[in-house]
């Protein structure tokens, strides 16, 4: 089958996202059921099968290797309906360091299910960084359901940006769930969305501390215009001796739209110490004058708040 | 120079739907090139005279009107006063999150060369490192409290108001105020500074004291300065400053 039509477009929306996929990176390219391109590189085991729907993919990133650039995982497809289903086992092994960057394109997805199943191990002093960028049509109604679990061993650190900002939402249920299971292991994950017209945008954090002095933080920002709507459940659980927690979230409402937010702190041991803030409502007006006193109309105002809310 | 004075308060009261009088018949004329001073104590209605002359939804004037080099601005948005020449550097400073300084900066003046903007944090002491950070909670209030005098420094407006510029602001000295009135001054500026610290009243050309919304004297800044010491340090109204007298004698 040639899908050099489809690699093409993957490869220029991706780049247009903000981030290029070079030839010479650690790649897996893929349309629909389709592995179009795939590249490994010394430090990294790249295993991947096609499925009915997807594929089944499986990353090691050596003991010790330190990955310099990013490898891209890039996730799409260019057709109006469908179904797209990705399982994924990422492991970086003791002492590692990797950025997995992930595109998800459907730039003209109508009635579309993209479904992704990940399982990340973050070992011993391993240093992990997953950014997840999605690319949506204007128009269309996709269902995307990221489903993650993480397991962050002693003085592992794991990092996570999710992004749905770019046209419309369609139906999100987002769902991460991290254990930091080891002594000092830290975690942050970031859910950046911008829901419009009726779209459905529901994120679920949660992390939980179970090993000693070990760190997380649960971060939403989420702005909903038009008839969209919301939901942002995070959770920190504080678990062990030491152990230090935040829920941060922001909800910005617009319109016709509605949030809701649930911060869940919780504490099972004594020693843990679990915080959390969560705004949620319009733009405060002080901020909104700030910028009109510099001449900005008050849509001008809006969209430099938001712009930067989102970034 | 013209007659017309830059900015005129013409009998303005601004009243909350509770009836209570945040500014009652206030007149203030700002002269082009000047340096006016409003002195006051909390609560004297200083910060609502910014935020009406400004033109905030919530301060509009019941009663009175407001010109800007003659021109009626009273039904005027924010919007469309500070496009005439006014702006207004607040005593607590929004925190915009994911912009930087820089960004921020430059919504003052699009145009303005990395080297502006540094020059501009240069005058209100900050180092350029800071042209990368962003404005939110890694800056401490009085960090923006400083930036935002180099937006007005960069802006470069026809009125220039500015509330309690030195509050909040670690060392920023009686001198360094003084040194920004001069250059906004240079720059063809007017400034309407509002303050309770009678040492900046004594800085301007002109000044008004305010008092439970009302202004209770206009003129050289000296006498308005001793006025101010003299009956309104501590507050020589039993009424007024029930509160505090009462406290006092606890």
């Amino acid at each position: 089958m040639n899908l050099s039509n489809e690699y093409m477009s993957l490869i220029e929306i991706a780049e247009k996202a903000g981030e290029p996929i070079r030839t010479d990176d650690a790649h897996v390219i893929v349309h629909a059921n389709n592995i179009i391109a795939a590249k490994d590189i010394p430090g990294l085991e790249i295993d991947a099968e096609e499925t009915e729907f997807g594929i089944r993919a499986s990353f090691t990133v050596k003991a010790g290797a330190v990955l310099k650039k990013p490898v891209h995982l890039c996730f799409g497809h260019l057709g109006k309906e469908g179904k797209q289903i990705i399982e994924s086992r990422i492991v970086l092994e003791e002492g590692a360091k990797a950025k997995f960057y992930s595109h998800c394109i459907f730039p003209n997805a109508v009635k579309f299910l993209h479904a992704m199943e990940g399982d990340i191990v973050v070992g011993k002093g391993a240093d992990m960084t997953y950014e997840e960028v999605h690319v949506h049509g204007p128009e269309g109604k996709i269902e995307v359901r990221p489903l993650t679990r993480v397991v962050v061993d002693e003085k592992g650190r794991y990092v996570s940006n999710f992004s749905l900002i770019e046209g419309r939402v369609g139906i999100l249920y987002l769902d991460v769930e991290v254990d930091v299971v080891g002594w000092l292991g830290s975690a942050e994950i970031t859910s950046k969305v911008y829901g419009k017209y009726d779209d459905i945008c529901n994120v679920k954090d949660t992390i939980r501390l179970s090993g000693e002095k070990s760190s997380g933080l649960a971060k939403a920002r989420v702005v909903l215009k038009d008839n969209s709507f919301g939901k942002f459940f995070g959770e920190v659980q504080g678990a062990a001796d030491g152990s230090k927690g935040h829920v941060d979230c922001t909800e910005i409402v617009q319109g016709n739209a509605k949030a809701e937010a649930v911060p869940v702190v919780s504490v099972v041991h004594p020693g843990a110490e679990i915080t959390h803030e969560a705004a949620i409502g319009r733009i405060a007006n002080e901020k909104l004058w700030g910028l009109m006193a510099k001449g900005l109309t008050e849509n001008e105002a809006i969209d430099v708040i938001v712009s930067g809310l989102l970034r | 120079m013209t007659d017309t004075p830059l900015l005129q308060v013409d009998e303005v009261t601004v009243t909350r739907e509770n009836g209570k009088k945040l500014l009652d018949q206030v007149n203030l004329r700002v002269g082009h090139g000047e340096v006016t001073g409003v002195l006051g104590r909390n609560g004297a209605g200083k910060t609502t005279l910014a935020y009406t002359v400004m033109g905030l939804p919530s301060y509009r004037p019941n009663s009175g009107r407001i010109f800007f080099e003659g021109k009626d601005i009273t039904n005027l948005s924010i919007t469309d006063r500070s496009r005439l020449g006014i702006t207004l550097a607040w005593q607590y400073p929004a925190r915009y999150e994911g912009i930087t300084v820089a960004e921020y900066l430059r919504l003052s003046r699009k145009d303005a060369t990395r080297r502006e903007l540094e020059e501009a944090l240069d005058f209100i002491q900050m180092e350029p490192f800071y042209l990368d950070r962003f404005v939110d909670k890694a800056l401490s209030g009085g960090e923006r409290k400083r930036l935002e005098l180099a937006s007005i420094y960069l802006m470069r407006p026809k009125l220039a108001i500015l509330d309690e510029p030195d509050s909040g602001v670690d060392l920023l000295a009686l001198g360094d105020v003084i040194k920004l009135f001069k250059k906004l001054i240079d720059f063809g500026s007017s400034v309407l500074v509002i303050t309770h610290r009678d040492d900046i009243a004594s800085a301007c050309d002109r000044a008004y004291l305010l008092c439970n919304g009302k202004v209770m004297l206009e003129g050289q800044p000296v006498a308005v300065k001793q006025y101010f010491m003299s009956l309104c340090s501590p507050c020589s109204d039993p009424l007024l400053a029930g509160g505090v007298i009462s406290n006092e004698s606890q």
